[in-house]
């Protein structure tokens, strides 16, 4: 453990504060002002382009267990259900 | 605390393998176990430590480590931002303590699960959060403690368990039509810079961005052709 892992530790944990409060800063101004829908649509947007990120460029059968977990999703409307049916489609197509 | 607490457990044990597989590749660069686990508890962002540790592997370049790794968390600045309203009337200490234990996982189930019933809110963020940041800390420090060889976790399907949970917690935040064309410009901007070459953490701020463009565009045309 020399001074650089330590200070790698130390720079590493500010950054992370530094854009948490800048966050909270925003979303107290944002609220607050004519842009408050910019809140509401964020998390799906987000949550939207987290699955896109992870799609992207993955063979059919990854396409294939997203499809098939949106119906569950939809049919559900369950995290825990639709992530185990998830799984089990996702292990089944791949030993095709 | 304790709803949230509990609905976060099967999360937190798909997070937990790939805390473990950090661990070991921190504590294949240099850092004892115990300062794995204490980067885990103070940084508490996986990506960006994963990048961080990387970069400092190759090139030992503290700074520039850290800035790799600090980048990959912008999107922070929007998850945040959209708890405002989540954590309005906590006090400063507590919100600081809630933006720290907010991870990606934590924060799309508390807004997926407050979608479906209001009476969801910081006190479920805070329970879920502080199962996430003990499992990754603990995970982590564990990973590099033990060092054992990992089975391939892709095979087993735990990468796609988390985007499988993500699509359930996108529908509970699905509030209608209005939400299909800044939906699907996210997701096809975000689909279209992975493709291009570009991580995956700025594809999903960038995506993100479009989407709120979109929704923009949107909503200046409906005010000016009502």
């Amino acid at each position: 453990m020399t001074s650089s892992h330590w200070a790698l530790i130390l720079v590493l944990a500010l950054a992370a504060i530094s854009i948490r409060i800048a966050g909270l800063l925003a979303g107290d101004r944002i609220r607050t002002s004519s842009h408050a829908w910019v809140l509401d649509e964020l998390p799906g947007l987000i949550v939207v382009s987290l699955v896109a990120a992870s799609l992207a460029g993955q063979p059919w059968q990854v396409w294939s267990a997203a499809a098939l977990a949106l119906v569950v999703a939809i049919t559900t409307n369950h995290v825990l259900v639709t992530m185990c049916l998830g799984i089990i489609v996702f292990a089944s197509l791949n030993m095709i | 605390m304790k709803q949230g607490a509990i609905a976060i457990l099967p999360l937190a044990a798909g997070a937990a393998l790939y805390g473990f597989a950090f661990g070991l590749l921190a504590a294949q660069v240099g850092f004892p176990w115990w300062s794995v686990g204490l980067m885990s508890a103070f940084v508490h962002a996986g990506s960006s430590q994963i990048v961080a540790v990387e970069q400092f592997a190759n090139a030992q370049m503290v700074l520039g480590a850290a800035l790799a790794g600090a980048a990959l968390n912008l999107r922070y600045i929007g998850i945040v931002a959209s708890l405002s309203d989540v954590l309005a009337g906590l006090s400063l200490r507590a919100k600081l303590c809630a933006i720290h234990i907010t991870g990606d996982e934590n924060w799309a189930l508390t807004l997926s699960e407050r979608a479906k019933s209001q009476e969801v809110g910081a006190p479920f963020l805070i329970g879920s959060g502080l199962v996430m940041i003990s499992v990754w800390t603990v995970s982590t420090a564990s990973g590099a403690l033990l060092g054992a060889a990992l089975p391939d976790l892709e095979r087993f399907g735990l990468g796609f368990a988390f985007t499988a949970a993500f699509i359930a917690m996108a529908c509970g935040l699905w509030r209608g039509r209005s939400n299909a064309l800044p939906w699907a410009v996210a997701f096809g901007t975000a689909i279209a810079m992975v493709l291009l070459g570009l991580p995956k953490a700025y594809a999903i701020v960038a995506g993100a961005l479009s989407g709120l463009l979109a929704s923009y565009v949107i909503r200046q045309t409906a005010r000016i052709l009502p």
